[in-house]
């Protein structure tokens, strides 16, 4: 209850420092990825991401406070292997969003760079998303990422270890241009060889250029799984 | 020739397994305080090196025991110095840049890669000293040579002519002529990449 309480007062204070102008929405973000390794090196990779709200700062208050369902994004890669360290990816995306579906094209560079202290993963996409009635939205992201291991230098199975991210993502729909960023936090755990598990505070901001400066707090816990 | 073809393949199982013990692949690696670390390496630290500050200490386990390393920065170089589950020294593992190698050791270990790559890109290069405890210590702290072995430990991402492409871990000798390699493994990076 005490925690419940805190909660509250955070969103409240974090409203009341936004403008009512200002779109601010939190809730939850599960999400769950397979990444199937091929035996020539490549990876074939799919990946759901469910969002549902549980606060949103909207003018009538009995619509605040409200559990509803945002969005599902599903996702599937495939990801050739250029290097130990580098990979090429393309996949496709649908999303399942209330008069909103869409579909997307992804195409994708990921290198790894290691570190005295854990990996540095980068990832520069491009993407062209398509939805009825719209114009294309292009965008080009690239996100850093920093994997810290908690217990010493590498992660062994059974250990903990951080990731720190940063996404700025460029997007373009017909003369409209945007920026979003993605600021991600998340402690995880290597639980054997194949599988980890992470909790997450996802900060999204958007509409720097457009009317509603828009931000999403989302508390995600993530499922890896490889085999 | 059924003996000889024997002989052959038992031999050929001998130095496989030698091999793969000689690598000594890391089980578990983990952070641990001072407290944990036996006194004869705290002794042996402290008098080889003198001047340096907090050592970072980690406990590292292999399928057959476990060892101790202490790592840390002194005049511009990043140490690291490995004690036997007892504390007694094993070995100590300077990193440096290729250039401060003597441009004949060099250029050894480039005409290695010359011939087995199509390319290769250094990433890490470590000077590794062996010995007797006492000359170790002699060595780093009076720079004696005196029963102190060298070798040179490298990481290197490598295009094998033969085709493989990976992260390589070589270690040469004092002259920098080639004794063995191991392939490094890359932690799946699912998280990072998707």
């Amino acid at each position: 209850m005490k925690k419940l309480s805190l909660l509250a007062f955070l969103l409240v204070f974090i409203q009341s420092v936004y403008a009512q102008d200002r779109v601010f929405m939190t809730g939850f973000f599960p999400e769950a990825a397979l990444t199937k390794k091929l035996s020539n090196g490549n990876k074939i990779n799919f990946k759901v991401e469910n969002q549902e709200y549980f606060y949103r700062n909207v003018e009538d208050p009995s619509e605040r406070w409200k559990v509803s369902h945002y969005r599902t994004d599903l996702m599937a890669f495939y990801d050739w292997k250029a290097s130990p360290l580098y990979s090429l990816a393309f996949g496709v995306f649908h999303r399942i969003h209330e008069g909103a579906n869409a579909n997307r094209l992804i195409q994708q560079l990921a290198f790894i760079q290691r570190t005295r202290i854990g990996r540095l993963g980068h990832r520069i996409r491009t993407d062209q998303t398509f939805q009825t009635a719209e114009q294309v939205v292009y965008r080009l992201r690239y996100r850093l990422a920093w994997d810290i291991p908690l217990e010493g230098t590498t992660l062994d199975p059974g250990e903990k270890y951080l990731v720190i991210s940063d996404e700025p993502i460029f997007g373009l729909q017909g003369e409209e241009f945007d920026i979003e960023n993605r600021l991600v936090l998340s402690l995880g755990k290597l639980i054997d060889e194949q599988n980890k598990i992470e909790y997450s505070i996802d900060y999204r901001t958007d509409g720097f250029f457009q009317d509603g400066f828009r931000n999403r707090l989302w508390f995600k816990i993530g499922y890896f799984y490889n085999f | 020739m059924r003996i000889y073809r024997f002989s052959l393949l038992f031999a050929a199982c001998f130095l496989q397994a030698a091999l793969v013990f000689s690598q000594g692949k890391i089980e578990k690696e983990k952070s641990i305080k001072k407290s944990e670390v036996p006194e004869a390496a705290l002794e042996w630290l402290d008098d080889a090196f003198e001047e340096i500050k907090k050592p970072k200490w980690y406990q590292e386990f292999f399928e057959n025991g476990y060892s101790y390393e202490a790592k840390f920065r002194f005049q511009e170089h990043f140490y690291s110095v490995e004690f036997d589950s007892l504390g007694r020294i094993e070995d100590v593992e300077v990193e440096i840049q290729l250039s401060e190698l003597a441009s004949e050791i060099r250029e050894t270990i480039e005409a290695y890669w010359d011939t087995n790559y199509e390319k290769y890109k250094v990433l890490k290069v470590q000077i590794q000293y062996s010995g007797e405890e006492d000359d170790l210590e002699d060595f780093f702290d009076e720079d004696s040579m005196e029963g102190v072995r060298i070798a040179y430990e490298i990481e290197y991402h490598g295009k094998e002519i033969s085709g493989a492409d990976e992260i390589w871990e070589a270690t040469f000798d004092s002259a920098g002529v080639f004794i063995s390699k191991r392939k490094i493994i890359i932690r799946i990076s699912d998280n990072l990449t998707f």
